[in-house]
Parts: structure tokens; sequence; C-alpha cells
């Protein structure tokens, strides 16, 4: 009895404290640049624990703005984590899908790393930084990761750490045709020597940072990591500056979504939502099969079996958004589940991507996203949704 | 963020405005209900001659990002739906008073309308 009332006040004290914890969190959570972004006129949303910007001016306008010329985004709800120490490379081997010593410096890798059983743990970058790897877990995610990255080094006996630096850094995407421009004019590193996924330290607008070749817009962009985050706000508003003449715009999380979703990129919050594999994410490209990492054996279980629902994208043919958690049908049975969508703000018709059975989802064929009711027609497609000739076609 | 709000109409503090002219009435949604919802992308009618009931779901009206459920300010049948909507429903954005109405009812409870807002009322809430 005793024992159940400690056990019952245990509980509750903890709770407390993860409350406090948690609403601490929350204080903390909003960007260095916040104070900036409103009176840029920003409208504030939750994601992930953190307050950011959903829109400025409106999504249709910032998405096109990022399509035809240049946008920049606060992304500093994004986590980083330093991995360092002699194992960083095997480490990284270890828990993700791809070979880390394949990955030279000054280079990135768009990767996963995976739970035993074969599921997405977290989709993410690694930059290869001369001596270590700075790693961009998702929003949210940097607290799991930093954990599964420390006990696998200490359960394999791998000499290197993980550090959630999260709090130290502000990361900025500079996004569009005319991002390399924006950026060229407060820099002396040629831009143009930076190849696709190519990261290094630079000097920019004043202030060390760390620029790749990387976005998640399907558009030439760049992303800079950027300490303390202090410095941030002048970073942010010379860019702006820099990109006047080119109509630059800050862009918020609408539209990130909508540029994502376009292009078929997954946002792990959505695609992964219950336990994915890459094998099902359709993520095959990431895989590097001639090395072992965690779940690997699990993968390819799951190939040779082969009948696995994968992640599919689609055009509405009839009106109407198809969104997450819309059923999708054949014949009016159902094929799977809408994980992600949108009205596509260059297409202006709806598009979807959602987990569908491998019989149903050939390409050009057509099934029914079910939207209150009605079924509407979409047809199937392979990624991009939006082709990248489109901003040159419109 | 714009805020109109026309003194010939009434309001409900869902954001619709109500036009009545004798037996029959316009409806749309505010100024403020299109500013905060930005890009309108897809509008669902619904069908004409269904009957409805004040506080039923009548349309949906959806952004990039939300989808939002219109209510009717008051019961009665619906006599006719602006189908420019079904091609063009960015014009509730341009013209949320004018060419941006949704729908247009047969008043079946004239007592209703006393329940309505007054513009004054109504700018007391946005």
């Amino acid at each position: 009895m005793l024992y159940r009332i400690i056990d019952k006040y245990f509980f509750e004290i903890l709770n407390y404290i993860n409350y406090i914890h948690a609403w601490g969190k929350i204080m903390e959570k909003r960007s260095p640049i916040f104070n900036l972004q409103k009176t840029l006129g920003a409208r504030f949303t939750e994601f992930a624990g953190f307050e950011m910007p959903i829109q400025y001016s409106s999504i249709k306008e910032e998405h096109l703005a990022v399509r035809r010329s240049v946008g920049i985004f606060d992304v500093s709800h994004m986590s980083n984590v330093w991995i360092t120490g002699p194992g960083a490379e095997k480490l990284i081997s270890l828990t993700t899908l791809e070979d880390a010593s394949k990955i030279g410096n000054n280079k990135s890798q768009y990767t996963a790393i995976l739970r035993k059983d074969g599921t997405v743990i977290d989709d993410t970058i690694f930059m290869h930084l001369d001596d270590k790897y700075m790693m961009i877990p998702n929003a949210g995610a940097d607290e799991v990761v930093t954990k599964w990255l420390n006990d696998k080094a200490k359960e394999h006996k791998i000499a290197a750490s993980a550090e959630n630096v999260s709090n130290d850094y502000v990361i900025l995407a500079i996004q569009g045709p005319k991002s390399r421009d924006t950026l060229q004019k407060l820099t002396k590193t040629d831009i143009k020597t930076i190849g696709f996924f190519g990261c290094q330290y630079a000097n920019l607008a004043g202030v060390d940072c760390i620029i790749s070749h990387t976005g998640y817009t399907g558009e030439l962009g760049y992303e800079l990591q950027i300490t303390p985050p202090k410095k941030a706000e002048g970073v942010f508003k010379k860019i702006l500056e820099a990109g006047k003449d080119y109509g630059i715009k800050p862009i918020g999380l609408g539209a990130r979504d909508t540029l994502r979703l376009e292009k078929g990129f997954i946002l792990a919050g959505n695609e992964f939502k219950g336990g994915r594999t890459p094998l099902e994410a359709v993520m095959s490209y990431f895989i590097n099969w001639d090395h072992e990492f965690i779940g690997k054996d699990k993968l390819l279980k799951q190939k040779e079996k082969g009948d696995y629902e994968r992640l599919t994208s689609m055009i509405c043919i009839d009106k109407g958004v198809p969104r997450q958690n819309c059923e999708i049908k054949k014949d009016g049975k159902k094929i799977g589940v809408v994980t992600s969508g949108t009205m596509s703000p260059c297409l202006n018709t709806g598009i979807a991507m959602g987990y569908v059975h491998p019989d149903y989802r050939e390409k050009e064929s057509i099934v029914e996203i079910m939207i209150r009711d009605k079924a509407v027609k979409a047809k199937v497609v392979r990624p991009p949704i939006v082709p990248k000739e489109w901003a040159n076609q419109n | 963020m714009s805020n109109e709000v026309k003194s010939d109409l009434k309001y409900t503090d869902s954001h619709e405005w109500i036009k009545i002219n004798g037996n029959n009435a316009k409806v749309g949604i505010t100024d403020h209900a299109q500013s905060e919802l930005t890009d309108i992308v897809f509008v669902e009618l619904p069908e004409i001659g269904k009957e409805i009931k004040k506080g039923d779901e009548i349309c949906i009206v959806e952004s990039v990002k939300s989808v939002t459920e219109i209510y009717a300010p008051i019961s009665g049948k619906i006599i006719n739906v602006n189908k420019k909507l079904e091609e063009t429903p960015e014009i509730i954005n341009e013209s949320p008073y004018d060419d941006g109405w949704l729908i247009e009812i047969e008043i079946s409870n004239k007592s209703e309308i006393s329940d309505l807002l007054a513009p004054d009322s109504y700018k007391k809430i946005i």
C-alpha cells in the first residue's frame, strides 16, 4: 500500500517535472529571429513544439516566388547534432542507410536512421566537415536521435559521441533559381564551386557559417547553419536586401510544405507516421546495401517478400483537395491512405502522396481519393509531381 | 489584414454574412474570415433545392492549409449557389461581399433574423 502511494506520487512529481520541462521548452522554442519575422508580417503556427511562421503574405505567392525567383526560410526548428571522435564515420555507417566512408570531406548525404525492425526513426542529412559530422535531424527529433547515436556507440564500442547543439544554431534556407545570385553578393566564396550536396565553412554577410547546396524545394538552393543564434537576424536582413532585385520573399512553413509535396519529398511526421521502412517510403536509391547497418536484415526480408505498400504520388483529375488520412480506393476497394495532400499552387489541382498496395500503383493508373465521402479521381504519377521545367514553361 | 464590415449586412459569430432581400437571403463569408483563411483554393457547394436548418453545414471552403465548414445562418431552402466559385474560388478573397457570395436561401423562419448580429456587434468580435 505504502509502495503504491509512493508510486502514485512519484509519477505525479515526474509528470510535474515533465510539465515544467515541456513548458520551458515551449517558451524557448521560438526562433531567435521571431521578432523580425513578426515585423515582416508573419503569421505563426505551432510545429513540432516550435512557434514558426506558417506564412507571410500568402502561401501561393510565397510558393511561386521560390519556383520563379528566390525565397528565404527560417528552418531553425530543424535540429543540429555534432558527431565527433575517431569512430564518427563508423557510427554513422552503423546507424544510417549510408556507408559514411563513401562521403568525402565537404560532402553531405540524405539518409535515414532505422530501428532494429527496419522502420525509420528519422530521415536526416549529415555533412562531412573535416574530422567531424553535423547531422540535421527533423524538428523535435534531436533528443531521440542524439540518445540513439550515443547508445549505439556504447553498445558497439565505437569511439564516437553525439552532441545535441540544436539550440546553438539557426538554419536559414535560401531557395529558388536566383538563390545563388542572391548569396553570391554576400560572400567571397565562389558559390558555383559548391556542388550539389556540397557543404563547407564560409563567411557570408560577415558571419562565419556552414553553407550547403541542399534544400527541400526541388529548386536550386542553399542552407546556412549559423551560430551563435543572435547572428542570424543580421544575416536574414542582409539576404533580404541582396535579393531585393529578384523580388525575394520570406517564406513560411505553409509554402515549405506545398513546395516539397510538389516534388514528392517526404515529411517525416506525415510519411513515417506509424512506422514505415525506407523501402515502403521508396527511398531505395538512398540505401547502400554494401555495408552493415541497423535494420538491414529486416529490409532484406521485406525486399525479398516484395508485397509491401509503397509511397505513391497522385494528381487529382476531378476537383478537390486531398488531405491526410483520406482513403485511396480502386473500384470501391480500399488500397491505401493519403499521408500528405494539398492544392498544388503550380498546377492548381489537388495532389497527394500516400501508401498504396503494390498492385495498384502503376504509372498513369486511375484511383479514387475519398474526400468527405466523395470519390475524387486521381492519376498515379512518379515524382516529381511538378517537373523541374515548370517555371520556364509557365 | 483586412477587416471590412459592411453596414447593410447581418452577421454570425462564425463569420458568415447574410444579406436579406424580402424572403430571400444571400450568404457569404466575411472579409475578416477570408483574410484569416487566405488563398482560398476550393469551395464545395450544396445542391440547389436542399432544405437546411440554421446551424447546418452548408459549404466547405478550403485554403491551401485549411478546411473550413460554413454554417447556415438561417433556415430555409437553397435556391441558388455561386457556380463561379467552382472555377475561381479565389474571388472570395478578392470580393467577399459581392462576387464571392456562396449561396442564396429562401427563408423559412423569419423570426431567426433577430438572432443575427448587427454590424457593430460583429465588429466587436473580430
